[in-house]
């Protein structure tokens, strides 16, 4: 089968299956969706780039407040929001990254955490624009030539966003600038040796994932209808981490396995510990660091080469 | 002008506390480059063990202190066992430890949520609501008891690092791992020693601040990013950096909510933007580690 | 000494740290296809010199210049464009890539297509990856990791990692190539091969700065040597005149052991 035909087939299949669900599945469907988005995009920001921040989830944040509020505020029609959205991101993405190739290791670390607390601080403090704590409800999503796109078809167009995602990102990944990504997390000296502009390179690897995840974010803005704080703190930040981590970092797969394994754990553990899934996931981090490193794909791929 | 005195000795209070969560991370972080962010829910940790000692059980102040702060000790002790040893024992990167103890800070944070719920718990004030004036500084009890307690913490501290042995040899950690280790000094130990100071140091802060803002399960990772400011302001190669900073981070939240002209909310942005601006700017910090003398 | 037409020309390299004068007035010639080396007792200046023609540092005074350009205060990544690539003494391969992936990072200046053909995989793009693959493959072969080269560069001997050192350095399409002591840690089968290897890339043109402590291994395979001492050149010429050069023995007569093996 043709590569083309085969993405055609995964886009049919994956935007199908929420006609068989009820409503109730089909919203867990879509954020899972999002997750898996969200986590190949930071698997190429900390996994194949080798830049620990903890801003992605904060783009995710400025992506859906800005479409919302390009469209209802400033009542920009929603291409151009869309793309006002996307400039925006780049733009902040820009700001971050561009003095933070000077800052080493874990450092860029904190400048993101900082960055995406004082996202969540101005958001709460933002009045009528940001809607405050309560945050921004109350729209939908605008007609597109007249047709009102909801329910299993608005997966579709997540569906869309992640595949989209997915694409660009392995497009990159088998590049030269894949490698030069790679290079750069695993000897940044030897990288510039070999002509990597490191400082570039990383800031076009972050702002690349800081607009996808932005993107991403303008779709999750239509999911729930709503838009508030509490969604964008650290707490997801430190998920999405996680998904990355236990599932295999620096692999597609482990960022598709670690996003719907962490997202779908809570369901399945909260009759036994209810709202405390998070301990479990800081548990599996632990267990992850001290026992594999290189998450579920690793204990598989240690599996497989025992096989042999 | 009474004002400003008033809103320095608060501030100054506020100021030992991230003094003292700065302290715990720089213990950590000058033998081992660890920067170890469950030293919030450390603090959290030791407010919930104020909540439990002196609140719920009743124990006298200094008997309930000592033994929230020995306790600490231990827990500093066993994080290090647990999230760091193992990890440092078979060379793993840095960031590997550093991720285990974010995973820490989890585990930590829901396993006090899930103990005592997600309500705030009291924790006694040792010299009650009083105010104290002292000449022209006027601020409560609690204040000047903090001051007070950091002030001895730091210079206990300093002499450590200055006059002892075991200070030195945690200092030739600090510059020289190996060089350290073929010098026979036992870098486990100082690791060891290292994160249970900073888990006392931590677990201090988290008792001194809680009677005014009560424990409660999420009081941790603002309390983390507070201290990491005070940190790189401060700068990491002097124990008195890590005073300095906190000072300097607490007089520009409060002087800022009191004298500028922006909403109240905004001052929790204040350590954050601190934070990213001495980052890019001056990460050292404002106090340089000294010059090895000849 | 031949100066017209080099293709690396040092003149007056001096580097200074603090009171310490590393390298002062230094001047060097390579050629293409010509293997210059350089070599020194210890502390001689010899690693300053390269780090200094590597760009990892700058320069205190004096002039590089690489085919009429200027080199000095271009930052590595630059220096490779230009074509001048180089080795690690102590191997710093990409440890979580593959052989292959390792030796295309080196050919990271000769991709011509930009970001966007990537994304939109272009035909362009599609041909170059193959094309540099190919490449990568032919050069894992000449250095001899044909076997290894689809292996976890993890399980590669030290040996081997030097060798992978070569193939990812010459993937860059280098005019010059700077050696930074590699035959250190090699056993003589190992050396041998390598030898021959150096042979080959300045048999193809390209011109070769080579660090040495290894007497042995080194006079036989230059072309021309340069000796310093204390940071000054104390001799520049033929190995055989070097071999027997007054002040070179006496520079390494605290060197006894290099000198026996200069002998053989």
């Amino acid at each position: 089968m043709s590569e083309l035909a085969r993405w055609l087939a995964a886009a049919v299949v994956l935007a199908a299956v929420p006609f068989f669900l009820g409503e109730y599945h089909n919203d867990v469907y879509r954020k899972m969706l999002l997750w898996v988005a969200l986590a190949l995009g930071y698997n190429f920001l900390f996994g194949i780039s080798g830049q620990v921040a903890f801003s992605h989830f904060a783009f995710y944040g400025i992506g859906a407040y800005s479409i919302v509020i390009l469209l209802f505020q400033v009542g920009l029609p929603l291409p151009v929001a869309i793309l006002a959205g996307v400039a925006l991101c780049a733009l902040l993405a820009l700001a971050v990254a561009i003095p933070s190739t000077r800052l080493e290791g874990f450092y860029l670390a904190l400048a993101t955490l900082a960055f995406a607390q004082l996202f969540v601080v101005v958001l709460n403090e933002g009045g009528r624009v940001t809607g405050g704590t309560g945050g921004l409800m109350d729209y939908r999503l605008p007609e597109i030539f007249g047709v009102r796109i909801t329910g299993p078809w608005y997966t579709t167009v997540i569906v869309a966003v992640l595949l989209g995602t997915y694409a660009i990102l392995a497009r990159l990944d088998r590049s030269w600038f894949g490698r030069a990504c790679r290079a750069i997390r695993d000897n940044p000296e030897a990288a510039a040796a070999m002509g990597v502009n490191v400082a570039r390179t990383k800031v076009i690897a972050f702002t690349v994932t800081s607009v996808l995840a932005g993107l991403a974010g303008m779709a999750y803005a239509f999911v729930d209808n709503t838009v508030n704080p509490p969604i964008f703190g650290l707490e997801n930040a430190f998920l999405l981490l996680f998904m990355v981590i236990v599932g295999g970092s620096g692999r597609p797969a482990g960022a598709v396995i670690g996003a719907v394994l962490l997202y779908l754990l809570p369901f399945v553990l909260s009759p036994l510990i209810g709202h405390h899934h998070a301990l479990v996931f800081g548990l599996l981090l632990v267990g992850a660091m001290l026992v594999q490193p290189r998450g579920l794909i690793g204990v598989y791929d240690a599996l497989r080469r025992r096989a042999a | 002008m009474q004002d400003f005195l008033e809103l320095a000795v608060s501030a100054s209070a506020s100021g030992c506390v991230y003094g003292l969560v700065a302290l715990a991370y720089l213990l950590m972080i000058r033998p081992t480059a660890i920067i170890n962010f469950a030293v919030g829910e450390w603090a959290m940790v030791g407010a919930f063990g104020g909540f439990l000692l002196l609140t719920r059980a009743e124990w006298p102040y200094p008997v309930g202190m000592a033994a929230v702060l020995l306790a600490m000790l231990a827990v500093g002790w066993a994080t290090e066992r647990i999230a760091v040893r193992p990890l440092v024992e078979r060379g793993a990167p840095l960031l590997a430890p550093i991720l285990a103890l974010l995973g820490m800070l989890v585990v930590f944070r829901e396993s006090i949520s899930l103990a005592f719920g997600p309500d705030p718990h009291p924790v006694p004030y040792p010299f009650g609501f009083g105010r104290l004036e002292l000449g022209p500084l006027a601020g409560s009890y609690q204040s000047f008891f903090i001051i007070a307690t950091t002030l001895v913490v730091f210079a206990g501290v300093w002499l450590f690092f200055e006059r002892t042995v075991a200070g030195k040899a945690f200092e030739a950690v600090a510059i020289n791992r190996r060089a350290a280790a073929l010098m026979g000094i036992n870098l486990a130990r100082v690791t060891a020693l290292s994160f249970a100071g900073g888990g006392a140091a931590a677990g201090l802060a988290g008792l001194l601040v809680s009677p005014n803002i009560s424990a409660h399960y999420l009081m941790g990772v603002p309390l983390a990013i507070q201290g990491f400011t005070a940190l790189v302001i401060g700068g990491v190669g002097r124990v008195e950096g890590a005073l300095l900073g906190g000072l300097v981070l607490a007089f520009a939240e409060q002087l800022t909510v009191r004298y500028a002209p922006v909403p109240a909310g905004y001052a929790q942005g204040v350590p954050l933007v601190l934070l990213m601006l001495f980052l890019l700017v001056r990460p050292t910090g404002l106090l340089r580690a000294r010059e090895a003398r000849a | 000494m031949r100066s017209a037409g080099a293709l690396l020309e040092v003149r007056g390299l001096a580097k200074r740290f603090g009171g310490l004068a590393a390298v002062s007035d230094l001047d060097l010639d390579v050629h293409e296809g010509e293997i210059l080396g350089l070599i020194g007792p210890n502390g001689a200046g010899k690693t300053t010199t390269f780090n200094l023609v590597a760009g990892v540092y700058p320069a205190s005074a004096g002039v590089i210049r690489f085919a009429g350009e200027p080199l000095l205060g271009l930052p590595p990544h630059a220096i490779a464009a230009r074509g001048v690539m180089r080795t690690f003494q102590h191997n710093r391969p990409f440890a979580g890539m593959s052989v292959t992936d390792n030796v295309l990072v080196g050919a990271h200046t000769r991709f011509r297509s930009g970001l966007w053909s990537v994304l939109a995989g272009r035909a362009r793009a599609r041909d170059e990856e193959a094309r540099q693959r190919r490449r990568a493959a032919e050069l894992v072969e000449f250095v001899g990791l044909g076997e290894s080269a689809a292996a976890d560069v993890a399980t590669l001997s030290f040996g081997q990692g030097r060798l992978l050192e070569i193939a990812r350095a010459l993937a860059g399409e280098p005019r010059l190539m700077l050696f930074d002591e590699p035959a250190a840690g090699l056993t003589p089968a190992e050396t041998a091969r390598l030898a021959t290897i150096i042979r080959g890339i300045a048999e193809r043109g390209i011109a070769v700065l080579l660090i040495e402590h290894d007497m042995r291994f080194l006079l036989p395979l230059a072309h021309r040597v340069a000796v310093l001492n204390f940071g000054l050149k104390i001799a520049d010429g033929k190995p055989d005149e070097i071999r027997t050069h007054p002040q070179v023995i006496q520079a390494y007569l605290g060197d006894p052991g290099a000198l026996a093996d200069a002998a053989h």
